[in-house]
């Protein structure tokens, strides 16, 4: 479904190039479960940010179903968002005026999801993660662990093919990590497609394949 | 979506309390302070409009070119109404009028009240009937089609009438006019409407006009410019053309000098009454005025927005990423924006309802205002307030929408905001700069109102009583000051035709030594010998009138004005020349201010009168010791003498303030003072938010921790430099305008420039520029570093 050939990013300061990014290749198919692994600075965030969208490449091709994403315009890359892919992210980014329900709720409001299939929907993620008794309450009266799994519902509940995740356990304690990893295998098992950064080899383990960057290249991308 | 909406900015408001408190009592002075004058302006465009006959009435009125400037009079001579306008065919309908007891200020007419006393009634006139044809009265008893028809008839107010025949029932009784004139109430009118510029307490018919005046052939009078005359056009014609109909019958009547009648229509007589656009400049430097607020107000909403919005920028980011558009963003910040001025004007709306006594206050007006009934305004306000509202959220709305989710993710926006000079800090400096002017140009004015009102008018205005009398019979003014005098409290008495600030006759005089055409416009006062003992003047050359001299009678006494002019080193004895006739000078008055001390002294010349009292005059009394009895002796004396004339004492300062400079001035005053403070909070306001960016960039940038860790007293200094910096702009901004506007100020005497103005507004800005900035410091002081490190 995805597929990225020779992917540069670099940035220009005054006198020098650096790469961030060097010739990436990588091809994911649907139903994978990928983990990506490496030092901190190696490219990670800025290679699922393009994957993601929200970064452009310097060079290459990028493609979903065979056709390019590449300068995409505004209105149709607003549209991959809302429907093909979600996003979690480390500091969780829930939006703190809001309510546990509404942060669930909102992406279902941009992509216009009637107001009654939106009750449905997100009552059956608060029941799934066992938050119904937390519905009404803001980000900050969670654990961590509690705001990732909001931040999950969040980025599945409309029913993206694609799930992105940058270090999702990365500020949290093995315990509450590990339920986050079980919640996104089950996802993965029921047929959405994961791509996972992280610094935890057990964590790393939960995925099908694992990418390894050093310095923007890709030095190993195996079965795990 | 747009519960969504709603809650959203709800909670944004929950969230940013502080915030929003600032910004939206920011808004709500910007517009209190446009709706304040949006009302007055509408109110003084409102004037005359109540008039069904409005677009078709003109007053005809006096272009006099000998004199230069060309002078504007609103009034002109009865024969017009009777010799010129009536035959013109596109005139409907011919109005003359003229106000009881002539133009001069404070005349009016006595009316005897059912317990004897006498009611000083201003603003009466002398009517013909048409003028309930030609302007929109509402009559409560009495017929139209004759209520001024006859002689010795009178119309009068509903108040007037209220006063006079407190029982009611009006109509037909007999009311005694100026002690001795009985006429009767023929109808009784609805008062004039507040934004009339007629308002006409009583009217008494033209038929009695020659009766009453002793003027039987006034109809004749080409050269009396004391008359007001009224047309009313037929519908569809054209000013222009009965402009010029009536100029060229006036040619061929009588090319009278050089003063024509024109048309000035009705809709400009409250705004531009002598056809100069003085007062349309005033109300269009208010207008400004009142938008430049509107527009500070404005700026400080952006750069506060903007400020804040570092502080959602995570939101939006995120926002983002979960397939919020831009274009959704940008709406909803604008429509938050445009709900926060509409909110901020409905509150304005009470604040400026609130403030109209202020308002009134400052202009020295009595205006009934009520937003509330002014539909058009009221629209007018809410399509302005639309209009800001979706113009200052604009630009932010496109900032914030455009942000990078990723770098706004990681914290990073702001990094690359450093330039040191931008557009928000000229901004904050032009605010600076204005509330710095209008600071000083206050202080400035309230020297010069201090300055004005205790000037030495160069006479002993103390302990003066004077009144106006107007005797048909001749009485040796002898009689009246044995009489006077007889009282040890009263010290001197005298009597004149003008005394200072009260009445002027003007005139022409050429002197001994002067060149070939070669003349002088004079102040002219006819005044008996005891004139200048009683005001206390003093003689710089020769000597007072006196008795012992009968040539007096064909002398004069000049001031020093007069005598500069005229270049005499040596004066006694030289002649002046009026109207042809010569008049040897025997004295000269040091010089004194006859009138308004805004003006330059006069060239200002005495003639000595017949002392016997005859027709309208003025005497004064200088009295000793307390001034209610002084009035009720001089009261008694005067009555007796005069038992068939009214009068009414008054003393010097109600003469003193009939002069308009010192509404005007104490006006200008309090105008200044009320935008240096609106100015001033505003651009506090707007020092407020720059800081809050500036601080709130930093610690985005370097972390709470960092920002404590380096000591708080270098982000004093910092900001400081950088504040004084703007106020060392503003200074060089503000006070050369203010300097520049004392320089213009209208007004022959100026106190010299204070030094203190400029120090104590430079300081109070300053101080407040430094209360502001350490209120940010020590806000950062006390913060708790674990708290701020959370939105690290
Ligand atoms: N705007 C930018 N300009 C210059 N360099 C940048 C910019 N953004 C990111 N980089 C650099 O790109 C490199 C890769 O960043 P990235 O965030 O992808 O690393 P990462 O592998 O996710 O690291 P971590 O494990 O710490 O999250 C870093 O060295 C970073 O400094
Ligand atoms: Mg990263």
């Amino acid at each position: 479904m995805l597929h990225l050939s020779n992917i540069d990013k670099y940035y220009d300061s005054k006198f020098q190039r650096t790469f961030v990014l060097k010739a990436v290749n990588m091809e994911v198919k649907e139903g994978d479960f990928l983990s990506i692994m490496g030092p901190s600075g190696s490219g990670k965030s800025t290679l699922l940010n393009i994957i993601g969208l929200l970064d452009q490449p310097s060079a290459g091709e990028y493609s979903l179903y065979d056709k390019s994403v590449l300068d995409l315009k505004e209105k149709v890359k607003v549209d991959y968002h809302r429907n093909f892919m979600g996003f979690i992210f480390q500091a969780y980014h829930l939006i703190e005026d809001m309510t546990v329900y509404e942060n669930i709720e909102t992406p279902l409001i941009y992509k216009g999801v009637k107001s009654r299939d939106r009750q449905a929907m997100v009552a059956d993620l608060l029941d799934r993660f066992n938050m119904v008794a937390k519905k009404d309450l803001f980000p900050q009266q969670l654990s961590g662990g509690q705001q990732q799994l909001v931040g999950i519902a969040r980025a599945i509940v409309g029913k993206p093919k694609l799930l992105l995740a940058d270090e999702p356990t990365g500020n949290l304690q093995s315990v509450q990590g590990e339920m986050i990893m079980e919640t996104l295998k089950t996802l993965n098992q029921e047929g959405m497609t994961i791509i996972q950064v992280t610094h935890n080899e057990k964590f790393a383990e939960y995925g099908k394949r694992i990418i390894r960057l050093e310095d923007g290249i890709i030095r190993k991308d195996e079965k795990s | 979506m747009i519960k969504h909406f709603f809650t959203n900015i709800y909670r944004n408001f929950i969230h940013n309390k502080v915030f929003t408190v600032i910004n939206l009592t920011n808004l709500v002075i910007g517009f209190a302070v446009f709706i304040l004058f949006s009302s007055l302006i509408s109110y003084e465009l409102s004037y005359d409009k109540f008039n069904t006959n409005y677009k078709n009435i003109y007053r005809v009125q006096t272009r006099q070119e000998d004199s230069y400037p060309t002078n504007f009079c609103t009034y002109s001579p009865p024969a017009y109404r009777y010799h010129l306008m009536a035959d013109v065919p596109e005139v409907e309908e011919v109005l003359l009028m003229r106000e009881v007891s002539g133009g001069a200020k404070g005349s009016g007419q006595y009316f005897t009240l059912p317990d004897g006393s006498q009611l000083y009634q201003l603003n009466g006139y002398w009517s013909e009937n048409s003028i309930f044809d030609v302007f929109s009265i509402k009559l409560i008893e009495g017929n139209k089609s004759n209520a001024l028809t006859e002689p010795n008839t009178i119309a009068i107010s509903e108040t007037l009438s209220k006063k006079l025949f407190p029982e009611g029932n009006a109509l037909g009784k007999q009311v005694v006019v100026g002690k001795r004139f009985p006429v009767s109430v023929s109808a009784v009118y609805a008062d004039f409407p507040q934004n009339s510029d007629l308002k006409a307490t009583y009217l008494v018919s033209m038929p009695t006009y020659p009766v009453l005046s002793g003027e039987p052939t006034y109809s004749e009078n080409w050269t009396s410019i004391s008359f007001d005359n009224y047309v009313l056009l037929k519908n569809g014609a054209d000013p222009k053309l009965v402009d010029s109909k009536i100029k060229d019958a006036f040619k061929d009547v009588k090319n009278f000098e050089k003063s024509f009648p024109y048309l000035h229509p009705l809709s400009k007589l409250h705004i531009s009454p002598n056809s100069q656009s003085d007062m349309i400049i005033g109300l269009a430097i208010l207008s400004l005025a009142a938008i430049l607020v509107l527009i500070l107000a404005c700026v400080n909403y952006v750069n506060l927005s903007l400020a804040n919005s570092t502080q959602r920028s995570t939101e939006i980011g995120i926002k983002k990423v979960i397939g919020s558009s831009k274009k959704l963003i940008a709406t909803q910040f604008l429509a938050e924006t445009v709900l926060h001025t509409l909110i901020s004007t409905t509150l304005a709306l009470f604040v400026a309802q609130a403030s109209f006594p202020l308002l009134n206050r400052i202009l020295n007006k009595n205006i009934d205002f009520t937003l509330w009934n002014n539909a058009p305004l009221l629209i007018f306000i809410f399509l302005a307030s639309l209009l800001v509202g979706v113009l200052s959220g604009l630009y932010p709305s496109l900032v914030i929408s455009a942000y990078n989710p990723v770098k706004v993710l990681k914290g990073k926006i702001f990094s690359n905001g450093g330039n040191s000079i931008s557009i928000k800090k000229i901004l904050v400096a032009a605010q600076f700069s204005i509330s710095l002017f209008m600071l000083i140009v206050s202080f400035i004015l309230f020297n010069h109102v201090n300055f004005i009102l205790n000037k030495d008018l160069g006479f002993d205005a103390k302990n003066i009583l004077y009144t106006e009398i107007n005797p048909r019979d001749k009485m040796p003014f002898e009689t009246v000051k044995t009489a006077i005098l007889q009282h040890p409290e009263i010290a001197d008495i005298s009597f004149s035709s003008t005394i200072p600030f009260v009445g002027n006759i003007g005139g022409y005089v050429t002197w001994d030594g002067a060149g070939q055409d070669e003349k002088v416009m004079i102040s002219r006062n006819y005044v008996n010998y005891d004139f200048i003992p009683t005001y206390n003047l003093k003689m710089a050359y020769g000597r007072n009138f006196s008795q012992e001299y009968p040539a007096d009678n064909k002398g004069c006494i000049i001031n020093e004005t007069a005598l500069k002019i005229f270049g005499w080193s040596d004066p006694i004895g030289k002649q002046i020349y009026l109207e042809g006739k010569p008049f040897p000078v025997i004295g000269v008055v040091k010089d004194f201010h006859p009138y308004s001390v805004h003006n330059p002294i006069p060239t200002y010349i005495m003639f000595l009168n017949s002392n016997v009292i005859s027709g309208s005059t003025l005497l004064s009394v200088r009295f000793t010791g307390d001034e209610q009895k002084a009035r009720a002796l001089v009261a008694r004396e005067l009555g007796n003498v005069f038992p068939n004339y009214p009068f009414e004492f008054k003393d010097f300062s109600v003469a003193f303030y009939l002069d308009a400079a010192i509404p005007f001035w104490q006006s200008m005053k309090r105008m200044f003072m009320f935008f240096s403070v609106v100015t001033l909070v505003i651009s506090t306001i707007g020092l407020f938010g720059l800081i809050l960016f500036t601080v709130k960039r930093r610690t985005k940038e370097i972390g709470v921790r960092k920002v404590l860790g380096s000591s708080v007293g270098s982000i004093y200094w910092q900001l400081s430099t950088e504040v004084i910096s703007m106020l060392g702009f503003a200074i060089l901004v503000g006070c050369p305008a203010a300097i520049y506007i004392y320089k213009t100020m209208p007004g022959a005497y100026k106190e010299p420039l204070s030094i203190a103005a400029f120090f104590v507004s430079v300081a109070l800005v300053a101080i407040i520029a430094l209360l502001t900035i350490s209120y940010h410091v020590l806000k950062i002081a006390v913060s708790n570093p674990v708290k701020a490190l959370r939105y690290e």
